[in-house]
Formats: structure tokens, C-alpha cells, sequence
């Protein structure tokens, strides 16, 4: 009696053991039915759809990274364009997934790359990320799409998204990198925007004699310093040169490179940085600024939405302005060239072709969501530079905010732009300025040269390897 | 006992379950975790490339590598030379306390239980070089200004002392249960014959407790081989990458860069390096002092 008891409940177990791990397995069939299961809600949620449902219902989901309060004007356009695709798509409907940016890009998105799984429409970093996908064939492209809709030359730049010729993912939105200047400081003291880097200079000491800090500084994050750096040595050895780096065409021991990692270098042996200033976090850069304390920050133009009502620099909405990196004498190429990023944005699983109907829906997605209406609607509502090219008239006519005007003046009269060097040269190397050469250069060190030595021997590594 | 259990089929079937999960979670990924380190793959793709032994003479031969193997070193040595005696001081202080006992146990409990990165927010504003409370009173024995996190030749110790704060105290409650265990006659004994509370902890207790601070030893050794998450929130391994350890190389170089071969190389390395050191600890000074009869 005991035995017999003892076995079926052991064998009890194993077999609930058994069928769990059977659900678990089958990703796809198992998938596949939660989602027969879920869309009875959804489908009662939307009444106006059920009658003229002709079609069977399906679904695709959409993954997006606006997650939090400050992204809840991003989240808005995407929702709006969610409902027009499913107005227009019979038996459509879409999942929201909301992850945050940094999860869904280094493990989320990964993950689901490497075991063949990714939601249909997804967040997309462009480089590194897009070619790594795209080279494994995992991602969808989209170069007939834009013939098919007229849209393929309306974009700023799509380098970050191209690999062997072919597009595969569209930035969203973009950015361009400069100088925000204490306006009000800058009025009582007789200082004017400067034309040229040796009044950039003179302003800089001026400030420094004042007992102000020139330039807001916090270099815990290599990235932060190093966009100005890469400005510095792009006006010094011409915006294309850091393109040429991973083609071997340049090498980071160009002396005009150097002269920009050496001025950098300069500005902090003078003490221009905030001191201490390896040890701060990017979220103290801002508060520097706005606190008064730094009367130059060198950022991104994401950062003109924090000079918003009701965000962290609303006591100085109307005190600030933005200028681009002034020319340098003898510096090479495009001396007014802005640094500008269009690296994020959305791409598209290559499953997606297998299926006429979910292709219609990413046609209709991308139609929605990359047109004029929709950036200017990014640029006014969010602060985030259009991706795509649009007409100077109707951008002028629909921005009101003081600060943005600047912007899109600076824009305006950059005759060229560049990429930042992320986007152009391997991680690699990326790591090794970001990580420890600028860090060093910053902490002194290092000398220019040496940092440029020790980053071109990790470009001829990554450039080996890439053969 | 009964029959059932003496047939081999019903014993098997009930190792089977945790056999299946151990398995599962632990001996499935340790194998792939050694398959894909001879690999060049990317994380991503379905093609992978072996490439012998590759990554492991890569990871031996990077001087970043090997920083980061001493900054890992440095964590074990702080803990064992530093941490460990005060543990056993504030234990042997706080059982002998007479009032608020219960107090100063989860006073002292209280850093182990807060998250990383909020200890790393409040101990940012410690360490803050201008406002900070630590220079606060450094300045007024005249010191100048100390960038502890931002200069190299803090940071580290910098990360050592938040991390033994906010381990401490886990340490202090084991410690202590160690102590309060002791028979309460030994000491009696002892004070009766004259003894001092110096003499008394020297020789009564500390003897006696010896197999829990070998455990803390081993437990500090195995939390130090695989520190980050401090690391991570205080400095993100700077000033240009003197504070790395093996696990924030691990990130950096490989995960970040999509190299996930060399990753699972680095892995497997930190894996080896805490089995070889726990184990000799273990073979050498820990199984000496096991067992303790009263």
C-alpha cells in the first residue's frame, strides 16, 4: 500500500514536472496560444473594430523604450500612430511593450536577437547594434519600403542604419552637440558669442578671473567630455577624419588630432573644468549650469528640454542660449560642421517579410510615424531635432520657444554635419577613449600624444580584426 | 525507513526534480559558459566559430586584465586585514553590551539590507569634494580638498570602504550569533578564576568562534572575486579604468562590445580564480578548525 503510493505520487510530480518543462519549451506554439487567449479582451475592449472584422485577428508587437514621466510626450506620438495603423489594418492589433532604453538594447533585444524571437517593431540603436543584426540577417530591409514611399532621400543622414548598401532601420529623431551659454551672464560682463577659438578663449579666461567656472564638467562617463573633445579634434583635422580612422585612410596620430586631444588638455590645465570633476555623474553636469556655478555646458541639444516649465532649469528659461564650436585658424575641412547624431530609432524583424499582412502594418507604421507632421511634433512637444529634412519655413513657423530658435539658427547655418566618433569607429576603440585614454588625458595622465599612440594601436588591432 | 525508498526507480525519482533544476541552473550553464569561451561569438549570431584558445591568451596577456585581478585582490586583502578584525571587535563589543543590545544590532544591520545604488548615491555625497561631510571634516584639521572618487590614488580605497561598510554589519549579526552560543559557564568559569574581559575574549570566545570567522573569511573571498555592482555606482570603474574589477571587465570589453565569446572567457576565468582561492582556503586553513565540542 505504502509503495504503491510512494510511486504514484513520485510519479505524480514527475509528470507535472515533465509538462511544465514541455510549456516552456516550445516557445512558438506556446506563444502562440497565450496570444489566442489574450485577444478575446482586447478585441471586446475595441467594439468598433468587431463588426467589420472580415479578416482573422492578428497582432505584432511594438517595442519602445519611452518608459518613465519624462518620456510620456514620446509615448504620446507613438500611441497616436499605433491607433492610425490600427484603424487602417483589418483584424490588427498592436501590443505595446515599454522597456527601459539600456535593458532593451544590451540584454532585452539581444536576447531575443539570439534565439530568433524579436517583436516585430523595435527600439534599434544604429551603430554598432543595427549592422551586428542586419550582418546576421535579422533584421528587416527596408530600402523597397522607402522607394515604395517616396522617403528614402527625406532623411538627414541614414549611415547609422546602412550596412552593405542596404537600410535597415530609421532614426527617430536627432541631435546636434554645442555650447549652452549663461545668456544673462554673458549680457552683464559685455560677452558676446564667440566667432572665432581665440575669442572662445578670451571668454573663457574671463570667466576664470571672474571666480566663475567656465565650463561644466563631469567626466565620471567618458562619453561626456569626450563630446567636446571630438569636436575640438574634428575642427582642428576636419569632420571627416574620424570616418577615415577605421578604414586605415587616417590615423588618430594625425598632428591635427593631436592638436585637439593637446587643447582640451589646455583648457583643463587652466583650470576651466569644474574640478573634481572625474568624480561627477552626468546628472550633475546640468545642475552646474542651472545652479549658476558653470556658465558654458557643452551638450547635446536633448538637454534644451530640461530649460522647460516645470523641468529642472525652469528658473532660467529665457537665460540661455546655444552657439556652435567656433572655427579654428588653420583648422581643416568645414569649419562651421555640427556634430550631429540620428543613432536611434526604430527597426523591424526580418520575419516580418514572411507575412503580407504584418509587412502592410510596418509600411503603415513607417508612413505614420516618419513624416513632417510627426517630426515637427518631436522638435516643439519633446525638443529632439528632426531626423528628416523639412522645410526651414514651416520649421521657423512652429517653433515659439526662444532656446529652440537658436538651435535650429545654429542648424541652419552649419554648412556640414558629422557623426559622433562612436558611430564611426569599433567599440573597441570606443572603449579604450571612452573608458581610460580621455579619463587620463582629463587626470593628466597621459600626454596627447601618448593617448593618440595608444588609440591608434587599438585601431589597428580592430582594424586587423575587421579583415 | 521503508521499502519504497530502498528501490532504486523510487530514488531515483526523487532526485530527479532537483537533479533536473540543478541541471537546469547551474551545470547546463557552467558547460556552455566553458563551450562558448573558446568562441569568437558575437551573442547574436547562428554561426559560431571556435577559435581555440584564443580568448583565454587574450584575457592572460591584457594588462587590464590583470589590473583588474589586483583591484579584486585588493577587495579580498581590505576584507581580510581590515574588515574581519573589526567585525570580530564590534561582535565581541556588542555582546558584552548590557543595554540596547537589539539596538545597536540593527543599527549596525542596517547598511546590508539598503540596495548598492542607493548606498553608492549617499556615500557619493560623503565622498563629495566640496560639500561632502568627509572633507567637511577634513577641512577643519586643516586638509586641503581630496577628490576621492575622481583621483586614482582614492578611488579604490574609496570603494573599499563603502563596500566593507555595507557588509559589516551582515557579518557582525553572524559573528554574533557565534558568540551568544557559547555556553554561558566557560566565561563564568573563567571570570571566577580571575580572568579579565580582555583574557576572556582572547581566550574563551575568540577560540570558539573561529569556524564562523572562517566562514566570513570565505564568504568575504567569494563576494570579492565577483564584486561590481559597488564599482559600478561609485565609479564605473575610473578614473580611466583604475578601479575595474574582473566583473566590470567582463562588461566593458566583452558584453558591451558584443563579444560574448570573450565574455564567457572572462567569466569562466573569475570562476576558476574563486574555485582555486576558495578551495585552498578551504584545504588549508579552514578545515582545521571545524568542529568545536563543548
Amino acid at each position: 500500500m505504502k509503495k504503491s503510493l510512494m510511486l504514484l505520487v513520485s510519479l505524480l510530480v514527475l509528470t507535472s514536472l515533465l509538462l511544465s518543462a514541455c510549456g516552456g519549451g516550445s516557445k512558438q506554439t506556446s506563444s502562440s496560444q497565450t496570444t489566442e487567449e489574450q485577444t478575446p479582451p482586447q478585441t471586446t475592449e475595441q467594439t468598433g473594430t468587431e463588426e467589420k472584422k472580415s479578416a482573422e485577428p492578428f497582432e505584432i508587437t511594438i517595442r519602445h523604450t519611452q518608459v518613465g514621466a519624462d518620456k510620456q510626450k514620446r509615448l504620446a506620438i507613438l500611441t497616436d500612430v499605433v491607433k492610425k495603423v490600427e484603424a487602417d489594418v483589418e483584424g490588427l492589433t498592436i501590443n505595446l511593450d515599454g522597456v527601459d532604453s539600456d535593458v532593451n538594447r544590451k540584454e532585452k533585444l539581444r536576447g531575443e536577437m539570439a534565439a530568433g524571437n524579436p517583436p516585430e517593431i523595435f527600439d534599434l540603436f544604429g551603430s554598432p547594434d543595427s549592422k551586428v543584426y542586419a550582418k546576421e540577417g535579422k533584421l528587416l530591409d527596408l530600402t523597397p519600403i522607402l522607394d515604395e514611399l517616396g522617403i528614402k532621400d527625406k532623411f538627414t543622414s541614414l549611415a547609422p542604419f546602412t550596412y552593405e548598401g542596404k537600410i535597415y532601420g530609421l532614426p527617430i529623431g536627432g541631435s546636434g552637440e554645442g555650447f549652452f551659454y549663461n545668456k544673462e551672464y554673458f549680457q552683464q560682463k559685455g560677452l558676446k558669442p564667440p566667432t572665432t577659438m581665440a575669442e572662445l578663449d578670451n571668454i573663457l579666461d574671463t570667466i576664470k578671473k571672474d571666480g566663475k567656472v567656465p565650463l561644466a564638467a563631469a567626466s565620471k562617463a567618458g562619453w561626456v567630455p569626450l563630446m567636446l573633445t571630438n569636436h575640438l579634434w574634428s575642427r582642428y583635422a576636419g569632420p571627416d577624419i574620424t570616418a577615415k580612422f577605421a578604414t586605415g585612410e587616417a590615423k588618430w596620430t594625425d598632428p591635427n588630432v593631436i592638436k585637439g586631444f593637446a587643447k582640451h588638455q589646455e583648457w583643463v590645465d587652466k583650470g576651466y573644468f569644474k574640478k573634481g570633476e572625474l568624480g561627477f555623474e552626468y546628472g550633475e553636469y546640468t545642475t552646474q549650469f542651472t545652479s549658476g556655478e558653470a556658465i558654458l555646458m557643452y551638450d547635446g541639444t536633448w538637454k534644451s528640454s530640461v530649460f522647460k516649465p516645470g523641468q529642472s532649469g525652469e528658473g532660467m528659461i529665457g537665460k540661455v542660449g546655444f552657439f556652435n564650436m567656433p572655427p579654428v585658424e588653420g583648422g581643416i575641412g568645414d569649419q562651421t560642421a555640427l556634430m550631429r547624431d540620428v543613432n536611434n530609432g526604430y527597426g523591424f524583424s526580418a520575419a516580418v517579410a514572411d507575412d503580407p499582412r504584418k509587412l502592410e502594418a510596418v509600411k503603415l507604421f513607417i508612413k505614420y510615424l516618419y513624416n513632417e507632421d510627426m517630426q515637427i511634433r518631436g522638435l516643439v512637444e519633446d525638443g529632439v531635432l528632426p531626423s528628416m529634412k523639412l522645410d526651414e519655413a514651416t520649421l521657423n513657423a512652429n517653433i515659439t520657444d526662444d532656446l529652440m530658435k537658436e538651435i535650429v539658427a545654429v542648424l541652419n547655418s552649419a554648412q556640414s554635419s558629422f557623426p559622433a566618433f562612436d558611430a564611426l569607429v569599433q567599440a573597441d576603440v570606443t572603449t579604450e577613449i571612452s573608458n581610460i585614454q580621455i579619463q587620463k588625458l582629463i587626470g593628466k595622465q597621459t600626454t596627447p600624444e601618448k593617448m593618440a599612440e595608444a588609440l591608434q594601436k587599438v585601431q589597428d588591432e580592430a582594424n586587423a580584426a575587421a579583415e | 525507513m521503508n521499502k519504497a525508498l530502498r528501490n532504486p526507480v523510487t530514488f531515483f525519482l526523487f532526485i530527479l526534480p532537483g537533479f533536473i533544476l540543478m541541471t537546469m541552473f547551474f551545470i547546463y550553464p557552467i558547460i556552455s559558459a566553458v563551450y562558448y569561451s573558446f568562441t569568437s561569438w558575437n551573442g547574436v549570431s547562428d554561426h559560431v566559430k571556435f577559435i581555440g584558445l584564443n580568448n583565454y591568451t587574450k584575457a592572460l596577456g591584457d594588462e587590464r586584465f590583470w589590473i583588474s585581478v589586483t583591484n579584486n585582490g585588493l577587495f579580498i586583502a581590505f576584507s581580510i586585514i581590515i574588515q574581519v578584525p573589526m567585525i570580530v571587535f564590534f561582535s565581541l563589543l556588542i555582546a558584552n553590551v548590557r543595554s540596547l543590545k537589539g539596538l545597536y544590532k540593527t543599527a549596525v544591520f542596517l547598511p546590508s539590507i539598503m540596495s548598492t545604488a542607493v548606498i553608492g548615491i549617499l556615500w557619493g555625497f560623503i565622498y563629495e569634494p566640496n560639500i561632502g561631510l568627509l572633507n567637511s571634516i577634513l577641512k577643519l584639521f586643516g586638509v586641503d580638498t581630496i577628490y576621492w572618487l575622481a583621483d586614482e590614488k582614492y578611488a579604490m580605497l574609496s570603494i573599499l570602504i563603502t563596500n566593507a561598510w555595507q557588509w559589516t554589519g551582515f557579518y557582525i549579526v553572524m559573528v554574533l550569533a557565534a558568540i551568544i552560543s557559547i555556553p554561558r559557564e566557560l566565561e563564568e568559569a573563567a571570570a571566577i578564576d580571575g580572568a579579565s574581559g580582555i583574557q576572556r575574549a582572547m581566550r574563551i570566545t575568540l577560540p570558539l568562534i573561529r569556524p564562523i570567522i572562517s566562514v566570513v573569511i570565505m564568504l568575504s573571498i567569494a563576494g570579492a572575486m565577483k564584486a561590481a555592482d559597488i564599482v559600478i555606482v561609485m565609479t564605473k570603474g575610473g578614473p580611466a579604468g583604475s578601479t575595474d574589477v574582473m566583473a566590470t571587465y567582463m562588461i566593458k570589453y566583452a558584453i558591451t562590445n558584443f563579444k560574448y565569446g570573450y565574455g564567457n572567457t572572462v567569466a569562466v576565468l573569475i570562476f576558476v580564480f574563486t574555485l582555486v582561492l576558495t578551495a585552498l582556503y578551504q584545504w588549508l586553513i579552514a578545515r582545521r578548525s571545524e568542529r568545536i565540542k563543548y
